[in-house]
């Protein structure tokens, strides 16, 4: 008599908020293999990137990869065009650039940590968290003059200024977002459902993060201490207060707490920014057109963000290969998955934090 | 614990964060995205704003009737589709006279309906300008 049974989650499941499938063969309670599709919402993104528009339309294209993720990739694009063309970039474009990406990294965590409290049948955490990402949401609007889709980044700067009004803004909303941020930390480190439920479950060990190739809070949470943010230095991370959060036991816990810590870096960055924001102007224009080979790697919120691009000096691009942080840490999915509960597989899987839409493009 | 007991309270007494929509209106931020609005008077008609846009929602198309503008001289008539727009204003930022010509107005659109079939019709002018281009 066959002793496994074979479960599928996915590709459209209550507790998945994005279309992702996996397969996994339980014995009993306990997961023994797992297998996981992810490319449902094929769009043909490199394709289109690559036949119908050209070079300067492609950060408004790649942004639509993405609603959460947005501004990483056209910023990341950008970069890479940026390197094959001649000009140099101001560093208040810079400084912009990273005060975005960072206030969508806290955004894009809170989501996480709203999910998270969710699948743990805390709904009315889910609410506050949800509530609360307002604050930097209508931060987001006010700066770009959009909630989700930015097109913020151009090829040479960015598209708007700050002014004193909203350098005011952005820094009384941080401030209620912080003091909301250690009101989590206490709450998932306390509280029954968030902390204790969750710790030594969904856990990847630091052997296996560099085997599989876990990037981004997954990675750090196990003690990897990879970050592009302080591996490169296309943007002056070092220069606005970055600092590397890891922890050591790479649970769903740990997970979280991650995520929770680095909001906190996120904000005292993001106060940095506007407190030290050097003068000059937002755009430059370069000139030319992309010639040659160019690769450039970004810390997206959920890991490490690759763009290749390929030009011979026309507008249209030979080639634009996009490789998404969810895609990369799949292996170590799986393998987190190897051994633990099925009833814990939606939790395990919200706590990846995992984004379809950047992963089929 | 003792936190989350006084927020709980908070919460009862507090008004909902969500906005009463359509009761009470959106409020919009300084500096709304909203629709691209052209001025055909002060148009020199070089065309950048076309090439620019991204989701090649500006067209100029050839016309039997065209403006008495004399800058116009291949008898072209602007066109804007404003359910393809993205509101990147990289038109505004490619025309040679922003804020005169071609600027970005506060007002947002009105909801573009699945009976309307408001892409259509424009879809057989892209067809048409390609073929032109050929």
């Amino acid at each position: 008599m066959k002793k496994t049974i074979t479960i599928p989650l996915g590709s459209q499941h209550i507790s998945l908020l994005e279309p992702v499938k996996f397969r996994f063969v339980c014995e009993n309670e306990k997961i023994i293999d797992v297998s996981s599709d992810v490319g449902f919402v094929h769009r043909g993104i490199e394709r289109a990137c690559a036949t119908k528009f050209t070079f300067e339309k492609i950060p408004y294209v790649v942004a639509r990869i993405c609603g959460l993720c947005a501004i990483t990739h056209s910023l990341c694009y950008t970069q890479a065009v940026e390197n094959l063309l001649d000009g140099e970039v101001s560093l208040k474009a810079k400084y912009l650039r990273i005060l975005l990406v960072e206030l969508d990294r806290i955004h894009s965590h809170m989501l996480c940590l709203s999910h998270v409290s969710e699948n743990a049948g805390f709904e009315a955490m889910f609410m506050q968290i949800m509530g609360d990402r307002e604050y930097v949401m209508s931060l987001q609007e006010m700066i770009t003059g959009n909630r989700v889709q930015f097109d913020y980044i151009s090829i040479g700067g960015v598209n708007r200024d700050i002014d004193t009004n909203i350098s005011s803004q952005i820094k009384k909303n941080l401030t209620i977002i912080k003091q909301k941020v250690y009101d989590y930390i206490e709450q998932f480190e306390n509280n029954w459902s968030l902390s204790l439920k969750y710790k030594n479950i969904g856990k990847l060990s630091l052997d296996m993060a560099y085997q599989y190739n876990a990037i981004g809070p997954l990675a750090r949470a196990c003690g990897l201490e990879t970050d592009v943010r302080s591996e490169s230095a296309y943007l002056p991370y070092v220069d606005v207060g970055y600092k590397m959060i890891t922890r050591s036991n790479g649970d769903i816990y740990d997970r979280n707490m991650v995520r929770l810590y680095e909001i906190l870096n996120s904000i005292q960055m993001c106060e940095n920014i506007v407190d030290g924001l050097p003068s000059g102007e937002i755009y430059t224009k370069l000139k030319g057109k992309p010639n040659g080979e160019s690769l450039v790697r970004l810390e997206a919120p959920r890991g490490e963000l690759m763009y290749y691009i390929k030009g011979s000096g026309k507008p249209l691009l030979d080639r634009v290969r996009i490789k998404t942080p969810t895609f990369s840490s799949i292996p170590a999915f799986i393998e987190v998955f190897k051994g633990s509960d099925y009833g814990d597989a939606p939790a395990i899987l919200a706590s990846f934090d995992p984004c379809m839409s950047c992963t089929a493009k | 614990m003792k936190s989350s007991i006084i927020q709980a309270f908070k919460n009862l007494l507090s008004k909902p964060i969500t906005i009463d929509y359509p009761a009470s209106p959106i409020i919009k931020p300084f500096g709304y995205r909203g629709l691209i609005k052209y001025e055909e008077t002060e148009c020199i008609y070089c065309l950048k704003c076309e090439k620019a846009c991204p989701p090649e929602a500006i067209l100029f198309v050839k016309t039997d009737n065209p403006s008495s503008n004399e800058k116009n001289k291949k008898s072209l008539e602007y066109l804007y589709n404003p359910y393809l727009c993205i509101y990147c204003q990289e038109c505004v930022r490619a025309c040679p006279k922003p804020s005169l010509a071609l600027w970005q107005s506060e007002e947002k659109p009105s909801s573009g309906i699945m009976e309307d079939k408001v892409n259509e019709k424009w879809f057989e002018i892209e067809n048409l300008k390609r073929g032109d281009k050929l």
